[in-house]
């Protein structure tokens, strides 16, 4: 029975830090995502919990036991890891049951745990064959298989999807978010992608250059994104953000365009303060080529210089003021470059960062 | 981290553990090698004979430096050992070069074709020795007695014993023992090759020559690196084969600064004078090492290999 | 000339150049094999004999006391000390580095660069060089002609190279396998038995026959650091032969070919790893 709670916790390498005391309290049988981009310390940060890496500073608790300075062995989690790290001279039935072995399981319950996972991930047929005789997403399997067997506190898998191709990587996604909901475990998973992050997480951690930028459920992270950061990493493609200035009630955005101030957001906003205009693709659509076209709405002219086919959507490139904006195109009809057309604009949706420090005005 | 690992002793923190490892090899090599270093170093600055133990305490200051860099032998025997390293390991380069591109063309048997080649690495360097000092006998030698056989000479021609002959018969001797080693890492450089330079520099107009000069033979130049750095780790073993093959004679014709130190320390059991060069000969290996070991470094940044 | 033509000749070249090469490295070993079995007399023989015209065993059985003639080297007992100190040097220069070299390959810590720079330029000092110290301490304390005396000093001479050697095979080995393990539930130690160990097995033999052939061959120490079939070894007792008026060549080359066999033996088993070895520990660095 494991909530995960970091307190304060530092990472530093010699002079270098590299996590800069990170809180965290990750609930029992919840399933965290940690994401961000590559070298912002999402690894480190799991390993920490894992015990391979020592803690410069703060604390890390797993269940009721602060954990900081136990072994690996002795904080019974898993872990999964990006190149799966099967042991190459066992079979997959030994790679399953090592973890027991050395624990000193009678080979009964080692058996039968084996054969337990071995069902749950399909693994029956494999388990003489040894890693080298397994493809990608077996091994994948058998990876996720050696997590379970030990029925451990928490799980914890460091991008253990990257190594497969798209559509492996799309039905395994898939297989772990069952596995989860089936063996009812604290998850915490490290990918750099933002739609693993989203399918999989029941909250997502958002990180950058050592520091938690945001946490929340998905649907926060998307529709509430704390700073233009979590804005452009989370939703793809990303949200578009337009510098942009308050005058009376309306916001000027660098090419002149006068939009109305949402009602929402008049409360945090003062005349003459710099922002950040965010509108996903997604809120900026076609006249007659919008998903719900009701609410609150104000349109612009913009030249499409190039349509990107998606089959059940177009994603309109065009541009304001010289920086790029993306539209998309629900519905679709051909589109030639250099048409002009009218886009909807909804204000529901749109976001307002504050341009010197780039947090979302809501927050100050 | 320093938080943590307050709480630990110093012996028990992660940090620690490597020199835990390492420490018996340091400490075997402080005792065995490093601690008689400076022994031998302290000896070179006196008069200590053998025969006379109470001349150890006998400080001469540099004489023995000064007497050896005033010998006209030590500095014939010390050039003439560059002299030998550098003709050696430049044939050594070229015919392992040779042979590994060889090598590289065959397709059948090259498994046993490596294999073999890799015999003569194996070889005791004494046993190398007394091989070549079997044929290049003047009486009974196998190759006297094939051109005799052959009647392209009627005289005993003596290998070892004539001035010129009998240098080049060790060298003969240290190639034969010594050319594998390159020729077994260039082959494994060639092996390692990626093959789209070689199909872009073909694409791009370069005939064989080009290719081979500007693709092929920088990508082999770190391999040939280790194969210099291994090489020059154990150089002196030219001293087996010199030993048994003249024993640096006929009259010092074929003496190495090696051969040299034996005959100064054991024979005339001058040991402080022996210690003295002895410390000559071991500045040549190790400048010989870090040369190689510079360039291989170099080279292996060139080829971005190095992490 | 057709293209066909010329692919011919340029194949006919390499083969002939092959067999060139093969035979400058086979024929003067097997010369020496030959030789091994031919009586002295036949060896001595002017005009040369080319063709043997008696093979027999009697040389090994002479030198290793069986035959009529008694010989006055104690081969057998050379062949023993050999044994024992290369064994013993082996077994314990490869615990040394594998400690060692576990240590280059999988940690960070100060000094490493110098340190493995320190422990490789140790290796560089002339064997001969070396002997002069070595022998006057090790004759104060009595290790002269002893066998420990030789097994120390070429553990000290084989702990370098199996280092460097050991390292790149732990370094092929991903670091993940060992955690994995850990958090598995192995302590550390366990985990490199059962995991790294095994993974590495088949590199360390092959150092470790490296370190033991250095041992096997080795003179310019031994030489010096032995007097009599207390510790002499077979390239010290093979000079034997030499420091008679006449040089028995049949027994020498008899003798030689003991030394050799277990180099080939064992140069056969180790060939590919010693390769990938050297270059991984090369190369990647
Ligand atoms: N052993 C180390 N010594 C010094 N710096 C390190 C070490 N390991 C990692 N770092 C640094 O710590 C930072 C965080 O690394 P980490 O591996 O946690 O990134 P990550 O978020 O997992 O990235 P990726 O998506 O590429 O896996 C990086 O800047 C990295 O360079
Ligand atoms: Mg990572």
């Amino acid at each position: 029975m494991a909530e995960i709670k970091l307190q304060n916790v530092v990472k530093k390498y010699g002079q270098l830090e590299v996590v800069h005391g990170i809180g965290l309290d990750i609930a029992h049988n919840e399933f965290v995502v940690l994401v961000g981009p590559s070298g912002c310390g999402k690894s480190t940060t799991l390993r920490m919990i894992a015990g391979l890496e020592e803690i410069s500073d703060g604390t890390i608790s797993i269940g009721p036991q602060v954990v900081n300075e136990l072994p690996p062995r002795k904080r019974n989690i898993s872990m999964v890891f990006q190149n799966y790290a099967l042991y190459p001279h066992m079979s997959v039935r030994e790679n399953l049951g090592f973890g027991l072995k050395i624990a000193k399981q009678p080979e009964a319950v080692v058996a039968d745990r084996v054969r337990e996972a071995a069902e749950i991930l399909g693994l029956e047929e494999l388990l003489e064959r040894t890693p080298a005789e397994l493809s990608g997403g077996q091994r994948q399997r058998v990876a996720m298989g050696r997590a379970i067997v030990r029925h451990p506190e928490a799980f914890l898998f460091d991008e253990p999807l990257s190594n497969l191709d798209a559509k492996l990587r799309v039905q395994m996604r898939t297989e772990i978010k069952k596995l989860h909901q089936r063996v009812k475990t604290t998850v915490v998973y490290v990918t750099h992608d933002q739609v693993e992050a989203m399918t999989l997480a029941d909250r997502i951690v958002v990180m950058k250059d050592g520091w938690i930028e945001q946490v929340g459920t998905p649907m926060e992270v998307f529709n509430h994104p704390l700073n233009t950061f979590v804005a452009s990493f989370i939703g793809s493609p990303p949200m578009n953000l337009i510098d942009a200035q308050i005058t009376g009630d309306k916001i000027r955005l660098s090419d002149g365009t006068h939009l109305p101030v949402p009602e929402r957001l008049e409360n945090h906003v003062r005349e003459g303060q710099e922002v950040v205009f965010g509108l996903r693709p997604d809120d900026l659509t076609p006249q007659g080529h919008g998903i719900a076209e009701n609410g609150h709405r104000a349109s612009v002219e913009l030249t499409v210089e190039l349509a990107e086919l998606l089959g059940t959507e177009t994603i309109l490139y065009t541009r304001i003021n010289g920086s790029e904006v993306l539209g998309k195109m629900f519905d679709p009809r051909d589109v030639s470059p250099g048409e002009r057309m009218t886009f909807n604009i909804s204000l529901d949706k749109v976001h307002l960062f504050d341009a010197q420090t780039q947090k979302s005005v809501r927050l100050g | 981290m320093a938080k943590i690992e307050k709480r630990l002793p110093f012996w028990q923190r992660e940090s620690f553990t490597p020199f835990v490892l390492l420490f018996p090899a340091i400490l075997t090599l402080v005792l065995v090698v490093l601690l008689p270093l400076l022994f031998s170093l302290y000896t070179s600055f006196t008069g200590y004979r053998l025969i006379r133990p109470d001349s150890l305490y006998n400080f001469v200051g540099f004489r023995n430096y000064e007497r050896i860099f005033t010998d006209w032998d030590f500095w014939v025997a010390f050039g003439r050992t560059v002299l030998f390293l550098t003709i050696a390991l430049n044939l050594e380069f070229l015919f392992g070069l040779g042979i590994a591109l060889l090598i590289n063309r065959i397709t059948w048997g090259q498994r046993t074709l490596r294999t073999i080649m890799m015999f003569p690495m194996m070889f005791s360097p004494i046993l190398v020795g007394y091989q070549f000092k079997f044929i290049f006998n003047d009486n009974i030698g196998v190759l006297n007695n094939a051109l005799q056989s052959l009647g392209l000479s009627d005289g005993a021609i003596p290998w070892l014993v004539d001035k010129h002959l009998a240098m080049g018969s060790i060298i003969v001797a240290e190639v034969w023992m010594s050319t594998s080693i390159f020729a077994i890492l260039l082959l494994a450089g060639l092996f390692a090759m990626p093959r789209d330079p070689l199909e872009a520099a073909k694409v791009d107009g370069c005939n064989p020559w080009q290719v081979f000069r500007h693709i092929t033979l920088p990508f082999l130049m770190p391999f040939a690196f280790i194969a210099m750095t291994i090489r020059s780790l154990d150089v002196a073993r030219a001293y087996d084969i010199v030993d048994v093959m003249t024993g640096g004679g006929p009259a010092g014709r074929t003496e190495l600064l090696w051969t040299l130190i034996a005959r100064v320390g054991y024979d005339n059991s001058r040991m402080g004078q022996a210690n003295a060069m002895a410390y000559v000969s071991i500045l040549l290996s190790i400048a010989f090492t870090y040369y190689f070991f510079r360039k291989l470094i170099a080279a292996r940044r060139y080829m971005g290999g190095a992490n | 000339m057709s293209s066909a033509l010329k692919k011919r000749i340029g194949k006919a070249v390499t083969w002939a150049l092959t067999f060139l090469l093969m035979l400058i490295i086979c024929m003067p070993g097997l010369w020496v094999v030959l030789t091994g079995f031919r009586p002295n007399r036949e060896v001595l023989a002017k005009p040369a004999v080319w063709i043997p015209e008696e093979l027999s065993l009697n040389n090994f059985a002479q030198i290793f006391g069986f035959g009529a003639e008694q010989v006055a080297i104690p081969v057998p007992a050379y062949f023993t000390n050999s044994l024992i100190i290369a064994l013993t040097s082996t077994a314990i220069a490869i615990l040394i580095g594998m400690s060692g070299g576990y240590a280059f390959a999988r940690f960070r810590f100060r000094f490493k660069d110098g340190i493995f720079l320190g422990l490789m330029l140790s290796r560089t000092v002339p064997g001969i060089a070396l002997s002069l110290p070595v022998f006057m301490i090790w004759s104060r304390i009595g290790l002269i002609d002893t066998k420990p005396g030789l097994i120390i000093v070429y553990v000290a001479l084989n702990i370098p190279f199996t280092i460097w050697l050991i390292d790149g095979f732990f370094r092929q080995i991903p670091k993940e396998m060992s955690e994995a393990a850990q958090v598995d539930g192995c302590t550390r130690w366990q985990a490199f038995w059962k995991i790294e160990f095994p993974l590495a097995r088949s590199g360390i033999a092959s150092a470790a026959i490296f370190a033991f052939l250095t041992s096997w061959n080795e003179y310019a120490l031994a030489s010096q650091l032995t007097r009599s079939t207390d510790s002499k070894t077979l390239p010290v007792g093979l000079m034997d032969f030499t420091a008679q008026f006449t040089i028995d060549w049949a027994g020498m080359s008899a003798m030689a070919v003991i030394i050799i066999v277990p180099a080939l033996i064992l140069t056969f088993i180790v060939q590919k790893h010693l390769i990938s070895g050297l270059t991984f520990g090369g190369v990647k660095g």
